[in-house]
């Protein structure tokens, strides 16, 4: 096959220019919500060396051979599992939740990495060969593959994150062709799960639709007793987990399923937040002018709440750019899962488009109002090496794909 | 599902609404905030990060007519401390310095604690300059330390004044409830006088400083530089018609005495002299009150705190003999060619009412000349309870003056109904109206309607209802703004007024019961008054005007435990008349500092 080198056919600006652009307005609000402040002035710098660091790392990924990932898969993910497990064991406890390793000055977040293992696990497992996606024991282990992480992180305790792997697990399962059987069986026990949270009531609801569904599948008295004790199960163990999390944990839950139970903790993170937002109006206060940013009301704005800062300092007109940018990204890396020479590749697009938009979604969503207050960094704008430097490898991983999508194997 | 192939476009599609959706509501989200409720944010966040700091303004200042200051303002210092910045170490040190208990600091900090540590209390109002002074040396060993300049009232002034200028105090719950859109918790208010009935001119507005501060209540700099700020507004200064001369004469005369003196121009109804005996020191009100400065007021027996200038109750005694001599010359009862007979008292049924002098045959004119009590048991019975009680709350009795503050009795002038209400119809003693007419019975008045009695006297029947106010300069403007009093004339004829004027007269420069305050330079008509007091020794009364002839003072004063008015009552009141009519006085309208004012604010109106 004839190969174009054109710089366009080689790397595709079309994702990389609108990442950068974010990265950009990400260091413009760090700079602005850190500058002032009497222990996070550094972050600024800190984070324009994360930036250079992420980005050479990208140029490497990025130049590698093709065949690279597939042969770093499990090792990969193995290495994953085995971080997290220290993680849990020797970890560092930042806000409540075990998640940070360090070594030195340097830490970082073991998670951040399992998602690339992950989303490269999956990817090759249900790729591999002629995999049979609605065969039962298939799913299975797929299933294993993507909540072995999010148990562990369950554990650490950090819920978004759980939350991101699920996201990604199940997008990549329905990405391979998963029938309508096969998403009930995994999706059910999450909604029956999820029932159980609001009470007793709506627990039995969920499982008596359980039972309604299983009578329209028709399927055999065997596998549906084993599809029902499964959603039994998964409510049971989950509600075994919500025991043994953290009490600043239960609050947030607690905090969405009733928000006016706890206006000055979580909530007051969400109110003060939607202040700044809305206070914005349509220009903004400026750069470095908003009240509710430089007078700190917000705390930790530069992580999970930077969308705050831009909200704020550049109104309804910046906020929005932001939003573009991101959609222009994930149209793109949709487009792009089509382009993939095989669907090893296609999958990892997906993985990657998955935990994008799972962040973007529930970080937009928290900064909002529009969903609770669950702490996860937006991509490329929070501060954070971990997360920046996770997300650069897995574009520089999307890129070559991109590169070598016309190259035989 | 006939779609099951691995990526199809159905499932790309769908993934794709869901990014697309998910953008499309933040966007609608994003509208709803920042454009369709920015106002509601914007407010809430300002409430939030903006926060106004109150500076109190200072009072306005009370003159006398000719513009002598009677009440001003002057700079205190108070001390504060911000609980953040504080180290309690240095507690004792500061509370040596303050001459204050130990624990004393500790336990203001420990009642404030609900708030914020950023905000500094109060902790010593009215600091020495001494303990400024120690402050400044040390002030970078003090963190958490430093005071504020605030005013408060200053009663240096010569005068004393406490029952008409009264005080201010901390707003009240109740009080706070019903005001709420102009008052805010810890603010002063008028509470008695004065500083009550024209607290909404006094007090000025406050000014206010925008600070922004962060999540903590810390300041942390000024909101857009000031641009919103508003400075206190100094509230209107008040021109009283006290004239300061004869209020500090009145003042000195009764020290150690109790009673009361109003002085009044009878052809306006201005006050010029208020007393009211004992009085109490309004310094002690000017800062926050301790609770041993009202009990000791409260308990003191003399009852310092009562007004007894507007609200005791006296018995006028001989003072009203001019109540029924009016009545029965008005109603044609009697003229000047009328004549009664005293033989050292009247028998009536089977009691006998004593004159304290065999007069003889007696005129109207020498009945008050000469204070002849059976004249007026006569006189009494011709006249009749019906005119006799018209014509004494024609001349201002049984009702109150509405002077210009709120303490004030109506007194009581018995009526007909009264006596029926008490003994049953037309079943009532009629010696009853023997007594009332000579100033004794259930008739009780206040020495400020007896003061309006003598104005009415003097003036003929016309003068305004008594008052303070005779204007205030609006600070803004520096305009100043009279306040018209109010007319009234009771309609008694001239004819009558000059019998009685011409007896008053007699009273003092006759043969008369006042003689001994005769003055050969200023004319003074009078009547001297006895009151029986029930609980021991009479009251002595005088009232009077002067000069008769075109009279510019007219005066009630009351002594009390006195006994005769002549002796103990009549001086004081010669003595106030002197220092109020013989003192140098070319009356300029508008004095040096008045006019200064008014000019400035002319030009800044024109700038």
């Amino acid at each position: 096959m004839k190969i174009d080198y054109k710089l366009n056919d080689k790397f595709d600006l079309m994702i990389f220019i609108p990442a950068i652009i974010l990265i950009a307005i990400g260091l413009v609000a760090i700079y602005s919500s850190t500058a002032n402040h009497p222990t996070a002035s550094g972050n600024f710098l800190k984070q324009v060396f994360f930036v250079l660091v992420s980005l050479i790392i990208f140029l490497i990924i990025y130049s590698l051979p093709q065949q690279t990932f597939k042969k770093f898969t499990i090792p990969f993910y193995a290495a994953s599992i085995f971080l997290l497990v220290l993680v849990l064991v020797i970890g560092k406890s930042v806000y409540g939740s075990k998640s940070w390793l360090d070594f030195g000055p340097i830490g970082f977040q073991p998670s951040e990495f399992a998602k690339i293992g992950t989303i490269l696990a999956l990817s090759y497992w249900l790729t591999y060969k002629d995999r049979d996606i609605n065969n039962i024991p298939d799913i299975g282990i797929a299933l294993i593959i993507g909540f072995v992480p999010v148990l562990l992180i369950l554990l650490e305790p950090d819920t978004g994150t759980a939350i991101v792997f699920a996201i990604i697990t199940l997008s990549l399962i329905y990405w391979s062709g998963i029938s309508l059987f096969g998403l009930f069986v995994v999706l059910s026990p999450g909604i029956v799960t999820l029932a159980s949270l609001f009470g007793t009531f709506t627990f039995a609801l969920s499982l008596a639709g359980v039972v309604i569904a299983l009578f329209l599948f028709k399927r055999d008295i065997f596998n549906s007793i084993v599809v029902f004790v499964m959603n039994l199960g998964a409510s049971f163990f989950f509600d075994y987990v919500y025991k043994i999390l953290k009490p600043h944990q239960q609050k947030r839950i607690a905090a969405f399923l009733d928000p006016s139970a706890d206006p000055l903790g979580s909530g007051y993170n969400a109110l003060q937040a939607k202040l700044a937002i809305g206070s914005g109006g349509l220009f903004g206060k400026g750069f470095m002018q908003g009240n509710q940013t430089q007078l700190r009301f917000i705390p930790e704005q530069w992580t999970d709440f930077i969308y705050c800062v831009i909200g704020e300092e550049f109104g309804f007109l910046g906020s929005i750019i932001v939003l573009i940018l991101f959609l222009i990204i994930f149209i793109r890396l949709l487009k792009l899962s089509s382009l993939a020479k095989d669907k090893f590749s296609a999958l990892i697009i997906i993985g990657f488009l998955s935990l994008l938009f799972s962040h973007f979604a529930i970080n937009i969503g928290m900064n909002l109002g529009l969903t609770p207050v669950i702490g996860l960094p937006l991509p490329f704008l929070s501060y954070g090496g971990s997360s920046l430097l996770s997300n650069m490898i897995l574009l520089g991983i999307v890129l070559n794909i991109y590169r070598n999508r016309k190259l035989h194997t | 599902m006939n779609d099951s192939s691995f990526g199809s476009s159905l499932r790309a599609r769908i993934i794709f609404a869901i990014i697309v959706g998910f953008f499309c509501i933040s966007v609608l989200q994003l509208f709803n905030m920042q454009i369709l409720q920015e106002k509601t944010y914007s407010t809430k966040a300002n409430e939030n990060s903006v926060k106004p700091i109150y500076q109190i303004a200072p009072r306005g200042v009370l003159y006398d007519r000719n513009h002598n200051i009677l009440v001003g303002n002057k700079p205190t210092f108070t001390l504060r401390i911000t609980p953040a910045e504080y180290d309690k170490k240095l507690s004792p040190y500061i509370e040596t310095i303050l001459g204050v208990q130990p624990g004393y600091i500790d336990r203001i900090l420990k009642q404030t604690q609900q708030y914020s540590r950023y905000i500094p209390r109060r902790i010593a109002r009215d600091i020495p300059f001494k303990v400024i002074a120690w402050y400044e040396e040390n002030a970078s060993r003090l963190p958490g330390v430093d005071y504020v300049i605030e005013t408060q009232r200053d009663y240096s002034y010569g005068v004393i004044g406490s029952h008409m200028f009264g005080y201010t105090k901390e707003i009240s719950a109740d009080l706070l409830q019903k005001k709420k859109n102009k008052y805010m918790m810890g603010d002063e208010i008028g509470f008695v006088g004065i500083e009550k009935t024209y607290e909404d001119f006094l007090r000025g507005e406050k000014g206010i400083q925008y600070v922004l501060v962060d999540s903590r209540q810390k300041i942390i700099s000024s909101y857009k530089n000031g641009k919103h700020d508003k400075p206190a507004i100094k509230g209107y200064d008040l021109i009283l018609s006290i004239d300061k001369d004869a209020q500090m004469v009145a003042e000195s005369l009764f020290v150690d005495k109790r009673g009361a003196v109003v002085a009044i121009e009878p052809s306006t109804g201005e006050i010029l002299a208020f007393l009211s005996s004992p009085q109490y020191d309004l310094s002690e009100f000017a800062t926050v009150t301790s609770s041993d400065v009202w009990r000791k007021l409260n308990l003191d027996e003399n009852r310092p705190l009562f007004n007894r200038a507007t609200m005791s109750m006296y018995s006028p005694g001989s003072t009203f003999k001019m109540v029924s001599a009016l009545a029965a010359l008005e109603e044609g009862i009697i003229d000047t060619n009328y004549r009664a007979y005293c033989g050292g008292g009247f028998q009536f049924g089977d009691r006998f009412f004593k004159c304290l002098h065999v007069h003889g045959s007696v005129d109207v004119i020498t009945s008050i000349e000469k204070s002849c009590n059976t004249f007026y048991y006569q006189l009494a019975l011709k006249i009749g309870i019906d005119k006799w009680s018209e014509y004494a709350k024609k001349l201002g009795f049984g009702k109150k003056t509405g002077v210009d503050i709120s303490e004030e009795s109506p007194g009581i002038v018995p009526t007909r109904e009264y006596y029926d209400k008490v003994f049953g119809k037309d079943r009532w003693p009629k010696g009853i109206l023997v007594s009332l007419g000579i100033g004794q019975g259930e008739l009780s008045v206040t020495p400020i309607q007896l003061a309006q009695y003598a104005a009415l006297i003097a003036n003929y029947g016309k003068t305004a209802k008594p008052h303070f106010l005779k204007g205030y300069i609006e600070t803004k403007t520096g305009k100043y703004i009279e306040i018209k009093p109010e007319y009234f004339d009771i309609g008694i004829s001239k004819k009558s007024f000059d019998i009685v004027r011409r007896a008053m007269f007699r009273v003092v420069n006759g043969a008369g019961t006042a003689t001994n305050i005769r003055m050969p330079d200023i004319e003074i008509a009078g009547k001297t008054g006895t009151a029986q007091n029930p609980h021991g020794k009479d009251h002595a009364i005088f009232i009077g005007f002067a000069p008769y002839k075109n009279p510019k003072i007219a005066i009630a004063v009351i002594v009390e435990n006195a006994g005769f008015g002549s002796v103990n009552a009549a001086p004081i009141a010669r003595d106030i008349i002197k220092a109020y009519l013989k003192k140098d006085k070319i009356k300029i309208e508008k004095p040096a500092y008045l006019s200064a004012l008014v000019n400035s604010g002319k030009n800044k109106s024109e700038n």
